[in-house]
């Protein structure tokens, strides 16, 4: 075997059980438990290569090996790697959070470019660049292999080497040549920075992928300090690297303190405060940042989010009522909640089933209530509804006359009501009693809370819930929950979305800073292009059915109450290289984006905010003002607040 | 010749929610018209390409939201206008009463360099509703408000039926046009639209 550095134990326990698992057969349960069309009739399987592993930290017992496969099924190549079962070296890592790390069924049309790395001493790697961006952990080969790789891919799909770099293969590259350039530029720049001068003092040893980017990481702060124009290329680096999370940049951070001790790093670095520093920041090219003086704890190994190196698990089948019925006791309590969310957060829920769990997802029913509990809710519920819709039911023509707020507010709804989702066939006729029905709610949610009135969006949000509850009473009190959350979004100064925006802008410049300089030098910072996406929770974005299973998604809350703001970069980051090579203006974005709809893949761009969420972890979450919705109001009499002078209510 | 040739010309509609902003861009741009438009969320725009004489222009047409609560996004987008079109529907009284806080909000959020100079165009729509039964807002008063505002063009249009929308916008590109002239400074002589010296009038001759 190669020699292997100090962090890279040669008495590697795992690898020789995977030595042994990779030349037992393979365990079929792997291969079925597949999603998708990997290995279905058709397929073939054109290349197949055993002890391929990656390293989710440095810890050679944490090594997973697998199974790296190139399927090809109708005209199309697939890339899988499955980890093996019962591995069990390991003692930190579970089964369940190594199927995180399982690739499964990538289809070549979605990856952007491969990049070779054969370190001088140390197993050869591949990394797998997605079109979006995100990125696959390397991938060692630990029996070679990777030139087999690559002419297999080529032999099936679109391949061409780079011009700038030897190592870097680029995928589907049909692009013109400008285009060609600007593409193969990211990764070789990330090489650069590896390979350049400045980097002396990096290991030139058979380093692992978690050795290098942490003196990236740290050569970045430095950068950042030293105002080197070559930062912005170790920013770069680090974006290719998005993939590695707190994990990995944990123990990445760790290594270069033990780093630290050999003398690479001049002795006047600040310490950093590990929680608001472990990813680079991007500050201005101008503001030296000014790190917290902090005594520096060594990260608890322990403490490690082992979920953290995933890049979005696989769309589960919705929840069905059978399913549904398990997360039951006998007396209708949801037993487990965070169970129950995390189970529709990765699947969604049956059609049929909404009607009951969106109560839960909305909060208008609680996890713990009993049946008997919700009967009674509902109807005392149904009565209170009954009074406020009566409140203007009440209000007689001469009354109306005089009384233009009223008749202001009910014009705008019935101007609204009546052209929402018409398209629908629930909605779809002249006369239909769903369209009175949307008119009688948000007339009534008017009154409920006067305040806030009515505002044009509302109708978009609710209009899903009618159709699923089919109740006008149980669809009012749905809405009134979701306007606990969204209500802000709707403020007459628009603070809410004002927030969300910021939040927005801020995430871009934590998960994509060449996108967020983008943006700024093309005074496009105020985000307002996504404004439709946020103020309605991509209501027009999807058709029908995929806004509510986003939706239902967004509700459980399951990752972060936030995750619509990592939609929202996971959609720029899908078509940043469209945004940044067609030098869109505020103008041509705006149009662009509103021009997506429709064209959006939920399922893709769900699995890529879940990655986006995971990978920006404390960081993301300190992007994003207390307060922001959904989040609950902080003080619900302010948020409420509207002024007199709002002459439409 | 003139120093520098405007190609784009950026035409901002205004007017309450439902009087028809939508639908009146539409039928001018892509001549069709639909009774199942959505409320427009943000703001979205239509660009169509225009000839004066031997030039061609792109009108580029900016669709806000109409209700008042959303008049803070404003701002962004629009600045730069060459033209604000000023929609009220002739049933509504008050889609009218609001012409004035619509086209003062413009002028705040936009800043045009000569506010006093600044081209509006309104338009009184939905004139097919009920052979023109229901209307509450005579031709006469509507003048008479354009006339005050300093000789605002004025049309009554249908986006429905398509009735004077071409000829609006004919109008609407054109005073877009001068407005742009006016800002770039063309030798006044290069086309015969817009020259510096012609007053605007209470009507439209294009």
């Amino acid at each position: 075997m190669h020699e292997i550095d100090i962090h890279d134990l040669s008495d590697d326990a795992d690898y020789a059980a995977s030595i042994q698992q990779g030349s037992s057969s393979m365990n079929r349960s792997d291969s079925s438990k597949q999603s998708s069309s990997g290995e279905q009739e058709g397929a073939e399987i054109v290349y197949l290569k055993d002890n391929v592993a990656i390293h989710p930290t440095q810890y050679a017992s944490e090594r997973i090996s697998g199974r790296l496969k190139l399927i090809k099924q109708g005209g199309s190549l697939f890339m899988t790697w499955i980890p093996y079962k019962g591995q069990s070296s390991s003692a930190r890592l579970s089964e369940k959070d190594k199927s995180l790390y399982t690739i499964r069924a990538v289809p070549f049309s979605d990856v952007r470019s491969i990049r070779r790395h054969t370190p001088t001493l140390g197993w050869q790697y591949v990394i797998v660049v997605l079109s979006s961006g995100l990125a696959f952990p390397p991938l060692y080969f630990y029996n070679g292999g990777v030139r087999e790789f690559l002419a297999t891919i080529k032999q099936h799909a679109y391949l061409v080497r780079s011009a700038e770099d030897a190592n870097v293969f680029l995928v589907n590259d049909f692009q013109d040549p400008l285009q060609r350039t600007l593409s193969s530029l990211e990764l070789p720049r990330a090489v650069s920075v590896a390979n350049s001068p400045s980097s002396a003092a990096a290991p030139t040893d058979g380093e692992t992928f978690d050795r290098n980017s942490a003196y990236l990481q740290e050569n970045a702060r430095q950068w950042q300090k030293h105002n080197d124009p070559a930062r912005d290329l170790s920013i770069q680096v680090l974006e290719k690297f998005s993939l590695v999370t707190r994990f990995a940049r944990e123990t990445t951070s760790q290594l270069f303190r033990e780093a630290q001790g050999d003398g690479f790093i001049p002795n006047d670095r600040r310490k950093q405060d590990q929680k608001t520093n472990d990813y680079p920041r991007i500050a201005e090219s101008n503001d030296v940042q000014k790190l917290p003086e902090d005594v520096q704890v060594p990260a608890d190994p322990l403490e490690f989010d082992k979920l953290s190196l995933v890049w979005g698990k696989p769309r589960q089948p919705p929840l069905g009522t059978e399913e549904w019925s398990t997360f039951l006791d006998c007396e209708g309590r949801v037993t487990d909640s965070e169970a129950v969310r995390k189970r529709i957060f990765y699947g969604g829920v049956e059609q049929g089933l909404r009607k009951e769990v969106w109560r839960f997802l909305l909060g208008y029913h609680s996890y713990d209530s009993t049946y008997a509990e919700r009967e009674y809710l509902v109807s005392v519920r149904k009565s209170e509804y009954e009074t406020i819709k009566n409140q203007w039911k009440s209000i007689s023509k001469e009354q109306a006359r005089r009384f233009t707020k009223f008749r202001e507010r009910k014009g705008l709804i019935e101007k609204d009501v009546v052209r929402t989702d018409r398209s629908i066939s629930f909605y779809d006729e002249d006369d239909s009693p769903n369209i009175k029905c949307l008119r009688d709610i948000l007339l009534t949610y008017s009154f409920y809370n006067f305040d806030l009135g009515y505002c044009q969006g509302m109708s978009d949000l609710l209009s899903p819930i009618l159709y699923v509850m089919e109740d006008e009473s149980e669809s009012f009190w749905c809405f009134v929950a979701l306007m606990e959350r969204l209500g802000p979004n709707f403020n007459r100064d628009q603070n809410g979305m004002h927030s969300q925006l910021f939040a927005l802008s801020k995430l871009v410049e934590l998960l994509d800073s060449p996108l967020h300089n983008y943006f700024k030098q093309k005074d496009c910072l105020n985000y307002f292009f996504c404004f439709r996406w946020v103020l309605i929770q991509f209501k027009r974005e999807f058709e029908f059915e995929k806004t509510m299973r986003l939706w239902e998604v967004l509700w459980t809350h399951y990752r972060s109450e936030h995750l619509h703001l990592y939609v929202c970069v996971a959609i720029l980051k899908r078509y940043r290289s469209k945004i940044i090579r067609e030098e869109m203006d505020f103008d041509t974005l705006l149009k662009f984006i509103n021009e997506l709809s429709g064209h959006i893949d939920l399922d893709a761009i769900l699995r890529d905010a879940e990655a986006l969420c995971i990978c920006a972890g404390e960081n993301g979450e300190s992007c994003i003002p207390p307060g922001t919705p959904p989040s609950l109001p902080l003080d619900d009499a302010s948020m409420y607040y509207q002024q007199d002078d709002d002459d439409v209510l | 010749m003139p120093s520098r040739r405007r190609t784009l010309l950026k035409v901002i509609i205004l007017g309450d929610s439902g009087v028809g902003k939508t639908s009146l861009m539409n039928q001018y741009v892509n001549k069709k018209f639909s009774n199942q438009y959505k409320a427009t969320i943000g703001a979205d725009f239509l660009t169509k390409e225009v000839q004066f004489e031997d030039r061609l222009f792109t009108l580029q047409i900016w669709d806000t939201a109409g209700q008042e609560r959303f008049q803070s996004l404003g701002v962004a987008f629009y600045r730069g206008a060459d033209c604000c079109v000023l929609v009220y529907d002739v049933n509504s009284m008050k889609s009218f009463e609001n012409l004035n806080n619509w086209r003062e909000e413009f002028l705040i959020q936009a800043s045009p360099s000569d506010p006093e100079n600044f081209p509006f165009v309104v338009l009184g729509n939905k004139v097919d509703i009920d052979g023109g039964n229901s209307r509450v807002v005579s031709e006469k008063k509507a003048r008479a408000w354009c006339a005050s505002k300093g000789n605002i063009p004025y049309f009554e249009t249908s986006a429905k039926e398509g009735t004077n929308v071409e000829e609006a916008f004919q109008c609407i590109a054109k005073n877009a046009l001068k407005s742009g002239e006016e800002e770039e400074i063309y030798l006044p002589d290069t086309l015969d639209v817009g020259t510096s010296s012609q007053p605007r009038t209470g009507g439209c001759e294009c």
